[in-house]
């Protein structure tokens, strides 16, 4: 009950801040130049027509009442339409979203396989080669541009050694894609046994994992290494060597102690990954939310820019939640 | 590694006597030893920033100078770097390109960490005390949250649509997007060093709260936000190439990494990747070695660290 | 590349798709030999678009996309005939020379119209309709559909109000049912293109009988029901529209021409030329849209893949305000010409695939003359000029360009550059294709690029669009009273010599006083597989589906 009294208060909290997060976007989208009126009616159009569709989209009344009105919307589950797919921009996001996730999460997790061991073996190791390797990748992985990555990977593997598809979004043109489950085509293939669409969809997966992977690997092998070494240096450790207990054992207390910093970086780059693998997603033509809430910005679309931060906003509060349960499951110091 | 280790002992620091900027100048100097790699981060940094002002006597051609009859050349002993597909030599912009990039990462970052420093400091300094002043900080810091909770890149990409393309909004879009960091890295400094017995005895000694804050608290809670200056910088150089990149960046032919590689993106795909490789080699480098100056500050300035390695110093 | 107008109008949000994502420049190498899987069958044509069709009304839409799915799905009263295209064998083109051996002086015949009449003054015309034609919802084709058609444009106004005015038609009165299979169209004035606009893509005939069931009372003219869904007597009929994605597209086997060879047409979005000229390379697509010199020059040279360059309607400039200073001063605007570096443009930028911009009007219309273009590159000379309009110092200004087009980039810093050595800076604004458009029409900017075809092949026509001060696409601003005069006496006599001579006057004129900086006729290159034949080039700068078949 404890436990479930902490996350309702939670979500008490989390109210206010998305109250505070939907103002400052709307007006500060509201501040963007461009006239979807004139955009969506052509130069043809009459002045007549134009304020009448501006009337009807609300753009003529002041904006307290048009930021009141999309609230009333945002509540009733309505995110308004985008311009220039003419569709609900719920639906829009729902159908990119999955494609945003699935690359992260997937990315992340070939972040944590490099980043976590390498992390590991390099606070143990005070010098020598794997210690040196993980010093400078550490930091240069981070340093990379991810678009500049993805570029490089795909001249490699894709122009001059041809071992993966053309990468051009999710998956094959020719193939039908499985029916969706978890909105993962590779999960949703393995699901129904679809060996084409999983072969399809897991080539065109390769490289974006892989680029988002190396980078984000950096901050998270460098997170490990100082956290498992400063735990490796810390009193309980020292005692626990002193007591005599094999170095294994130690180093699985050490790792278990720096479990929560790790958890911590990992959540902060996934709540930064849902807008920020937007380059790679340009790059890859992922057809994700972060790439159409840009096309948004750009093109002052406002209700897909408004709705995608809605979204992400709402997605980083839930991660962060689960992040900080994970807490309490790892750290029984926070249980009392 | 064994005879760097045995200089660097035979150099300690803690056997020599002498002015106390001289201790950590040669503490400085063992660490740098110890870790090469901080060595290479700070003269990557040396290297940039000297190229970044120097650039303008240096260049071997203009870097906004768009010759036709260069156009698309692989690199050659004429043009190092190739020319670009407006025939501008690369080399000249991958050189200048620093001047643009550096101003603007290192410009928002000064004013995102004085900003949310200062504000950070006060906020830590007055929490938890029962007056007006706690609700403030309490405001602020959900303000903070809330800031933090955009999604960067479409807040950053927001902000330069708005104010226009230019050197400014791109300044400002920083500034924004960082803000928060060092408003929560003061805050949590402060919270801790304000608990010590040195600013209790200020405070019971009837200094102001003014004074206590300058010549006690920041000081001391300083070294963090330095070290996450230098990253940060490396950081921004990132931003401003990305925005660059999806065309919300600098105003063209400005030299500029991340725009560089996105007018070379096109020919790439017909065989020409020279115009996108060099520039995104050049940022990473930057980055990395602005990344290397951060981390070896923190080693520097954080006293566990500083035992860490002292460890590995001997 | 961008725009396509309609008889004029640009763009809007065009690009859109290809905008945003292209400048971002997502990219695929085109060099590989990875098949991806074959285009389904030899009766399906899998076409790569940078944008998917936004509203499919005609009326209101001039998105890339929407031409091809009008062309498809709609057909028009007459037609240009056929003639094989004089630079490229297999290619086809429309005949729009003058014929003054012909009626109405045009070679045009009749589509949904078994024939017609022309009054030689060019004040009515009569149609006479084909029987039996059916529309996709089963309708048959009557002269109420050419008046409901024709109400509508009153109705809606929008772009059917443009063609209304160019032909000076006042009111639905003028469109007459004479029969179930006559209607004529009566206007006050003889207006030259009275026959001439019938072949227009955006003026098809709607079924109205479908039209007037889905209407209500608050869409009269069945608006909702157009955007989504087809109403016309079109060889084929839309079987799916994804927008973001793909239109599907189905042959009417009920087509009063008989069947088009291509079953089905699958229409891709593919927002990048690079991934569109990958697809098609590797064999997934059978027509490539919109690529970018580079990737059309690379694709030439591979097995499998043919283009066809034809000259086309198309032209690329810059617009010159003239309502801003320094470009009030004609010296100027002359020398802002002779500074453009216009070869060296053609031959990097373009690769040779352009031709230079050396009049005002499509180079492929009858009337156009290049005699009065004078504005060979020479900086010497634009110094002089300037020096002569007291600008000897130079002077500041800035030239807006669109981020969704690749050559505008390029050609924009070359033109700075090369305007340093006559002491002008130049500051380059990109502007996000979506929005770009606006920027055109709001005329606020000194410089902007553009890039158009008039649809009409008239030569009063194009020069009115862009030349006639109160023409909704002057966006330079020109306003010289005798060419107003000029355009206006063009448009109301049907005396081709007359006219002829009257719009060489113009041109003369225009060229003199340098309204835009010249840059280029890009051409159409039509990027495809080698086993497709039936191209064939349209003004509109679209292609139909139903012109295509594969060789054996």
């Amino acid at each position: 009950m404890h436990l479930l009294r902490y996350i309702g208060r939670r979500i008490l909290f989390v109210i206010p801040q998305l109250f505070g997060i939907i103002l400052v976007s709307f007006f500060l989208v509201k501040l963007i130049p461009g006239d979807p009126a004139v955009m969506m009616l052509g130069p043809t159009a009459s002045e007549e027509s134009l304020h009448d569709l501006r009337d009807k989209m609300g753009f003529t009344k002041p904006l307290i009442s048009q930021f009141v009105r999309y609230l009333h919307d945002v509540v009733r589950g309505d995110l308004g339409t985008s311009w220039q797919t003419t569709q609900p921009v719920t639906e829009d996001l729902f159908q990119r979203f999955p494609a945003t996730l699935e690359l992260i999460t997937f990315g992340l997790l070939l972040a944590i396989a490099i980043g976590f061991p390498l992390g590991i073996a390099a606070a143990r190791l005070k010098r020598g080669p794997v210690r040196k390797f993980a010093d400078y990748y550490g930091l240069l992985a981070g340093a990379m541009p991810d678009f500049w990555l993805a570029l490089v990977l795909i001249y490699v593997f894709y122009t001059k050694l041809n071992w993966i598809p053309a990468p051009l979004g999710r998956i094959d043109m020719a193939v039908v894609p499985p029916p969706t489950v978890t909105g993962s085509l590779v999960i949703d293939s393995l699901l129904a046994g679809d060996l084409d669409a999983l072969s399809s969809s897991f080539g065109h997966l390769i490289l974006p994992v892989l680029t988002l992977g190396l980078i984000n690997a950096g901050p998270i092998l460098k997170m490990t290494q100082s956290t498992v070494e400063r735990t490796l240096a810390s009193d309980f450790v020292r005692y626990a060597e002193m007591c005599g207990l094999p170095r294994r054992v130690v180093l699985r207390q050490a790792i278990r102690a720096a479990l929560p910093s790790i958890v911590t970086i990992v959540s902060v780059l996934y709540g930064f990954l849902i807008g920020g693998a937007v380059l790679v997603e340009i790059v890859f033509s992922w057809g994700g939310a972060g790439q159409y809430a840009v096309q948004g910005v750009l093109n002052a679309d406002v209700n897909p820019v408004l709705g995608f931060v809605v979204f992400s906003a709402v997605l980083s509060l839930i991660i962060y939640l689960l992040v900080d349960l994970l807490y309490f499951a790892l750290d029984p110091r926070m249980r009392g | 590694m064994a005879g760097a280790t045995m200089a660097a002992a035979a150099g300690a620091p803690a056997a020599a006597p002498g002015p106390p900027w001289r201790q950590r100048l040669r503490f400085f100097a063992a660490v740098l030893r110890a870790r090469p790699a901080f060595a290479l981060g700070y003269a990557i940094v040396a290297l940039v920033v000297a190229t970044g002002v120097l650039a303008p006597l240096i260049v071997p051609y203009g870097p906004m100078v768009a010759d036709p009859n260069v156009y698309l050349l692989p690199p050659s002993w004429q043009h190092l770097l190739g020319t670009d597909g407006t025939g501008m030599d690369i080399f000249s912009r991958v050189l200048a390109a620093p001047r643009v990039d550096l101003t603007i990462a290192m410009l928002g970052t000064l004013v995102s960490a004085a900003l949310g420093a200062t504000i950070g400091a006060i906020v830590g300094y007055y929490e938890g005390q029962r007056t007006w002043r706690t609700a403030l900080s309490t405001f602020v810091m959900r303000a903070a949250d809330v800031l933090q909770a955009f999604p960067v890149f479409v807040f950053a990409i927001a902000l330069v649509a708005v104010f226009g393309q230019s050197v400014r909004s791109i300044v400002i879009a920083i500034a924004f997007v960082n803000t928060p960091i060092y408003l929560r890295l003061m805050r949590g400094q402060v919270l801790s060093i304000r608990r010590l017995r040195y600013v209790e005895a200020a405070y019971v000694a009837g200094a102001s709260d003014v004074a206590i804050l300058l010549r006690h608290v920041i000081p001391n809670a300083i070294a963090p936000v330095l070290a996450q200056l230098s990253v940060n910088v490396g950081w921004s150089v990132l931003l401003t190439a990305g925005l660059s990149f999806v065309g919300a960046g600098v105003v063209a032919p400005t030299p500029e990494w991340g725009s560089m590689i996105a007018m070379g993106f096109q020919n790439v795909v017909t065989g020409q990747w020279w115009p996108s490789v060099f520039p995104g080699i050049a940022l990473g480098l930057t980055v990395f070695g602005f990344a290397l100056v951060g981390a070896s500050i923190e080693v520097l300035a954080d006293p566990a660290q500083r035992r860490v390695l002292s460890g590995s110093l001997r | 590349m961008t725009t396509k107008p309609i008889g004029g109008q640009v763009h809007r949000r065009d690009v859109l798709k290809a905008g945003a994502a292209a400048a971002a420049g997502a990219m695929v190498p085109a060099s590989l030999g990875m098949p991806e899987a074959q285009a389904a069958t030899s009766s399906t044509l899998v076409v790569a678009a940078p944008a998917t069709p936004q509203s499919l009304d005609s009326n209101f839409d001039v998105s890339l996309g929407t031409f091809e799915a009008v062309a498809a799905l709609y057909d028009n009263l007459l037609e240009f005939a056929k003639i094989p295209d004089p630079k490229v064998p297999g290619a086809f083109r429309e005949d729009i020379a003058d014929h003054p051996d012909k009626p109405a002086g045009l070679a045009v015949q009749g589509k949904l119209a078994e024939s017609f009449e022309l009054d030689p003054n060019g004040k009515w015309i009569r149609f006479q309709l084909r029987k039996g034609v059916k529309s996709n919802w089963g309708n048959e084709l009557t002269a109420d559909d050419v008046k409901w058609t024709w109400d509508r444009k009153f109705g809606l106004k929008a772009i059917g109000g443009f063609y209304l005015s160019t032909l000076g038609l006042e009111n639905p009165e003028g469109v007459k049912v004479e029969g179930p299979y006559t209607v004529s169209i009566t206007l006050d004035n003889p207006n030259p293109l009275l026959a001439k606009l019938q072949p227009n893509l955006y003026a098809p005939i709607f079924d109205s009988k479908k039209c007037k069931e889905v209407a209500t009372a608050d869409d009269p003219w069945a608006r909702k029901f157009m955007d989504n869904n087809s109403a016309g007597f079109g060889p084929y009929r839309l079987d799916q529209l994804q927008r973001g994605q793909q239109a599907v597209f189905k042959a009417r086997p009920d087509y009063y021409l008989g069947k088009p060879a291509m079953e089905t047409v699958i229409f891709r979005e593919v927002p990048t030329s690079a991934t569109r000229a990958a697809l098609l390379q590797g064999g997934a697509v059978d027509v490539a849209q919109y690529l970018q010199p580079l990737e059309i020059i690379k694709l030439r040279s591979l097995p499998g893949v043919a283009v066809d360059s034809v000259a086309s309607s198309f032209m690329i400039w810059l617009e010159l305000n003239s309502k801003i200073e320094p470009f009030d001063n004609v010296k100027v605007r002359q020398a802002m010409n002779f500074a453009f570096p216009q070869e060296q443009v053609l031959k990097t930028v373009f690769q040779g695939l352009a031709e230079p911009l050396t009049g005002c009007m499509p180079n492929i219309y009858a009337g156009f003359t290049e005699k009065f273009w004078k504005y060979k590159y020479d900086p010497e000379m634009a110094k002089a000029l300037l020096k002569e309009a007291g600008m000897a110092s130079g002077f500041k200004t800035s030239l807006a360009y669109n981020a969704g087009d690749p050559v505008q980039e390029p050609i924009a810093i070359l033109y700075q550059t090369a305007l340093r050595e006559i002491g002008v800076e130049l500051q380059l604004k990109k502007i996000p294709a979506a929005t770009f458009y606006n920027a055109v029409s709001e005329r606020k900017q000194p410089m902007i690029f553009y890039v158009d075809s008039p649809w009409c092949p008239d030569i009063g026509y194009s020069m009115t669009l862009y030349f006639n001060s109160g023409s909704f696409i002057d966006y330079s601003n020109y306003k010289n009273d005798e060419v107003d005069k000029l355009l206006k006496d063009t448009a109301r006599t049907a005396d081709e010599n007359a006219r002829v001579e009257m719009m060489t006057k113009a041109q003369e004129i225009v060229m003199s006083e340098a309204p835009w900086v010249f840059i280029a006729f890009p051409g159409y290159h039509f990027a495809r597989r080698a086993d497709l034949k039936g191209f064939t080039y349209y003004t509109s700068n679209n292609i139909r589906f139903q012109d295509f078949s594969r060789s054996a």
